[in-house]
């Protein structure tokens, strides 16, 4: 209210409002759909375009704004990307329409984004796709939260307009509900019945000197008693499910090992580059507002870890009863002087008797 | 262990003795410290691990007063680093507390503090990690200092009061009072013809949501430490000047002064009836000896300090400091002699010998006392059940500490959840136990392992003037309450777009903050105008904060993610200035810049 009085009684002068200040971190270029899918005609559907070619229908073309808007950056921002497809689900053209990544302070020239995207035609959107796997990081080596959201942007959003379009099944609404009963389990109950998965890379796998493991890692699902209750004892458990929203879900990562699953991207982006989820059509990405730090395990014969957090999945349309991938980018060096990356990825569903 | 009070201890206690005594009782303790540290190896094998290692979280977050600093500190334990120091009564050039618009509208003018304790509010008797509150006995102010910012945002001025000392929240049902103490008696109003015998200490009381003085209780004794019972029933002080003395000889005259109990019952029916008169605003209630049922005076040897009560809320223990002895008042019996059915005295239950200037005592929740004695240099270890069946010197352990303890605190001590982990001594002097940084040093705080029958000295560290007392609270209770802000439009002035804004000689600016820019890169002003800067941190990551210094013109101030500060002055002086980014924000921090240029 004080906001508006203060605005009637003021005579209004702005100045120099719009600056250039931030010239050289915004990056807008102009598109036509032809860039990305070689068609005579587009007809406008809800959300994208249907291309024909000679009055075939040949693919499709969207922007990734209108799908996957609160997937953002480095920056904060969406990077804003036009994207076409064809019939069968191979994307025929990406183009960036906007971004404000910071890629200037690691030495990187826009070129360089520009060639990271260009590894994207041809790729299907029916295979897996993720970064430091099929889609490589050489060209912006560095900017690793930047091309970890750029590629949750383009499979995120072009597997919902595939799914719109009906190239891909839609996605079954099923129940989710989760079962709120109660049973003690030690942690090699909880690894045993799957409600704790373990990924388990190896200095020696990596080509490296060190000791072993580099990184053992953990992760699992919190909500359902007989795991987050177990997990994280009686008052940790009811203070994170108490600040859970609607039906938001959380999960839990630690890890030992000289790795780290954490790294340091979020300090400065706040987005966490070294995992994400996958699960259907969609890629979720954790920021710092999702994340608490975990420090110690409560259930019986838990291992005494290194670092870990506890993880809040936002978006609702995350099914915890269903299956879903998690993918681990994990940096390491190969020497001092060079840095490498390898993926890894791991298939988690919860077990039945947690699903009513 | 010799218990006579030895004479010449209490005069340099006094500050009176010279220099060299003092080197003479130091040089004791010199000799007999190195056995105490016990090796991290030693401390794993038998004890609490109490090293925590790069990526590690402590357990307890420790709240520190910070004495003439002003300050508040809080500080993870068993590793005793500072995590935050919260400016309270003081200019923090750092954050800009005092320098900001939205801090001067609470501090009024007053930059001097001296923060002694520091208390949480409770609930059912154990903290329930909303708020701090913490006394100014210099300007006679209580601040409130809200958990989940861990910023202040209440300050009350207390009148008719001065020495402001002892502090205490309600501990039951919930801190719906906090009670103050007046270590120096003065007259009420404060009128300069007054003798001294008409100087009164004052003990008063606060709502602690509405943050204003609800009362006072006007009695002949000054107060200095403060304590409240388990039941929501009594308070209580410790008065060292029942004498009504002005000089240190006068106010040692009485073998006995008194602890003094509170009914609120009864002061809550004094305010209902109109018994009170309003002084400066301020409804007092006359708690003077002879004229008011309100007040329990229990006579204690002698100028006592501390009175602490245990967590099973049966005993109030207050110490002696210049009497070898801690007395024991059970509060059931407090019932009994406000009914009128035994004497004052009749509440004392047992008055076990501690040591040479017993002054604080803590617990560890499985029935033992922990009292620091500040002549011995010790922390002694004692059985309250041993002493109430009329044992007269039930010690258990004792612990020399380096040097000259003040304050002493176990975790969670003040709450019925007392657990017996850690403690913490404050002890006034460090004389040798740091490099030499000339000759004004820091103080000495210790770390003591009580979770064992012995009490295991582990850390020490040098600290910064001057904390009196500290609370040691577990980690759940306030983790689970500190966040980020989430509404930018807490602060009504909240800038999402820049600009400026004119109102005739007044010129408002307005700026957003997001790395690595503020919104405009340059303001015209006309020499003499009053201006106005706003400036509200867009950005959201958590940890990013951003600082706006101008240059020569003696501002500066830190806005955290989401936070609003402004700040007033007169461009009175021509010529081009950079305003920057002081508080590191990005790659481009140092880019961070903008001009104020004031026209001649």
């Amino acid at each position: 209210m004080k906001k508006i009085v203060v605005v009637i009684f003021l005579i209004l002068l702005p100045i120099n409002t719009s600056g250039d200040q931030w010239k050289f971190f915004e990056h807008r270029y102009s598109y036509k759909l032809e860039d990305v899918l070689d068609a005579d005609k587009f007809v406008k559907k809800k959300g994208y375009w249907e291309g024909y070619k000679k009055g075939q229908l040949v693919g499709y073309v969207f922007i990734s704004k209108d799908w996957t808007e609160k997937l953002v950056g480095f920056s904060g921002k969406h990077m804003e990307t036009l994207v076409g497809l064809d019939v069968k689900g191979n994307i025929t053209g990406v183009k960036l329409l906007f971004h404000s990544e910071p890629i200037v302070l690691i030495g990187l020239r826009e070129e360089n984004y520009q060639r990271f995207l260009k590894q994207y035609p041809g790729k299907s959107i029916m295979q897996p796709l993720s970064v430091g796997k099929e889609i490589s990081m050489d060209a912006i080596t560095g900017a690793t939260v930047t091309a970890v959201v750029q590629n949750a942007i383009i499979l995120g959003s072009a597997r919902k307009v595939a799914s719109e379009a009906g190239l891909i099944k839609a996605e079954r609404k099923v129940e989710k509900k989760l079962s709120q009963r109660y049973q003690s389990f030690t942690w090699e109950d909880l690894l045993k019945i799957g409600a704790v998965k373990n990924i388990r890379v190896s200095s020696k796998d990596l080509g490296i000197e060190g000791a072993e493991p580099y990184l053992d890692l953990y992760f699992g699902l919190l909500n359902p008693p007989s795991i987050g209750k177990n997990l994280l004892g009686e008052s940790l458990y009811k203070d994170v499910v108490s600040s859970l929203k609607d039906e938001e879900t959380a999960l839990f990562i630690v890890a030992r090992g000289s790795g780290s699953f954490k790294g340091s991207g979020f300090a400065r982006g706040g987005v966490f580059d070294r995992f994400n989820l996958e699960q259907g059509n969609r890629v979720y990405v954790f920021r710092d507002k999702d994340y608490r730090i975990l420090t110690e395990l409560k259930a019986q014969g838990s291992p005494q870890i290194k670092e870990g957090g506890i993880f809040i999945i936002r978006d609702t349309e995350f099914n915890p009863a269903e299956e879903f991938k998690f993918n681990l980018l994990l940096p390491f060096r190969p020497t001092v002087a060079k840095k490498e990356f390898r993926s890894f990825s791991t298939y988690y569903r919860l077990p039945e008797d947690f699903i009513e | 262990m010799d218990k006579k009070i030895d004479r010449r201890s209490f005069l340099k206690f006094l500050g009176i003795a010279g220099a060299a005594s003092a080197a003479a009782v130091l040089s004791k303790d010199i000799l007999s410290e190195k056995k105490d540290v016990v090796s991290k190896a030693e401390a794993k094998e038998n004890g609490q691990q109490h090293e925590v290692k790069p990526g590690e979280l402590d357990s307890y977050y420790g709240f520190w007063s910070g004495g003439h600093s002003g300050e508040v500190r809080v500080l993870g334990i068993p590793s005793m680093r500072e995590l935050k120091r919260i400016p309270v009564f003081n200019i923090d050039v750092g954050t800009g507390w005092g320098i900001t618009n939205e801090s001067k509208k609470l501090l009024r003018g007053r930059y001097v503090g001296d923060t002694h304790h520091v208390h949480g509010s409770y609930k059912n008797g154990t903290y329930d990690g909303k708020y701090l509150f913490v006394n100014d006995k210099a300007n006679n102010r209580v601040a409130r200092i809200r958990i989940d910012y861990m910023e202040v945002d209440a300050i009350v001025d207390v009148p008719n009061i001065q020495g402001m000392h002892g502090l205490f929240p309600q501990r039951h049902p919930k801190t719906e009072w906090i009670v103050t103490n007046g270590e120096f008696q003065v007259p009420v109003p404060n009128d300069p013809k007054k003798p001294p015998k008409e100087y009164y200490g004052v003990h008063a009381i606060i709502d602690a949501e509405r943050m204003s003085v609800v009362c006072q209780v006007l009695v002949e004794e000054n107060l200095d430490l403060a304590a409240t019972d388990y039941k929501g029933k009594y308070s209580m002080a410790t008065s060292y000047n029942a004498e009504q003395g002005i000089t240190v000889s006068e106010m040692l005259a009485w073998d006995n002064d008194y602890l003094l109990v509170f009914n609120w019952e009864r002061i809550k029916d004094a305010l209902k009836k109109g018994n009170y008169k309003v002084i400066n605003g301020v409804k007092v209630i006359d708690g003077r000896r002879g004229r008011s049922d309100i007040v329990l005076r229990i006579p204690v040897p002698k100028n006592p300090h501390g009175v602490n009560v245990s967590p099973d809320g049966k005993y109030a223990v207050c110490s002696g400091k210049v009497a070898p002895v801690c007395t024991v008042v059970d509060l059931d019996k407090v019932d009994l002699a406000f009914a009128g059915k035994i004497k004052p005295e009749e509440c004392i239950v047992a008055q076990p010998e501690i040591g040479l200037g017993p002054l604080h005592t803590t617990f560890d929740g499985r029935g033992n006392a922990i009292t620091s004695v500040f002549i011995d240099s010790t922390n002694v270890k004692w059985s309250l059940e041993r002493a109430v069946k009329g044992d007269k010197k039930p010690i258990i352990d004792v612990l020399d500490v380096h040097y000259q303890v003040g304050h002493i605190m176990a975790s969670m001590a003040e709450t019925k959840e007392a657990d017996g982990k850690w403690l913490v001594s404050l002890n006034k002097f460090s004389k040798d136990r740091f490099l030499n940084v000339g000759p004004l040093k820091n103080e000495c705080e210790q770390l003591v392992d009580i979770s064992g029958e012995k009490m295991k000295l582990v850390h020490e560290g040098a600290t910064y003037i001057e904390p009196h007392d500290c609370i040691i609270v577990r980690r759940d209770i306030i983790e689970r309450n500190v966040k980020d802000r989430v509404d930018m439009f807490e602060h009504p002035l909240a800038v999402t777009k820049s600009g400026v804004e004119r109102k005739g000689n007044h010129v408002i600016v307005k700026l957003t903050a997001n790395a690595p820019v503020y919104g405009l890169q340059e303001v015209r002003v006309k020499k003499g105008e009053k201006v106005t800067v706003i400036v509200t941190n867009n950005d959201e990551i958590s940890d990013l904060a951003h600082g706006f210094c101008l240059s020569d013109y003696n501002i500066n101030f830190v806005v955290a993610p989401f936070q609003t500060k402004s700040v007033t002055f007169v461009a009175n002086k021509p010529g081009v200035f950079w305003a920057y980014c002081t508080n590191f924000c990005h790659a481009l921090h140092l880019e961070m810049r903008m001009r104020f240029i004031v026209e001649a």
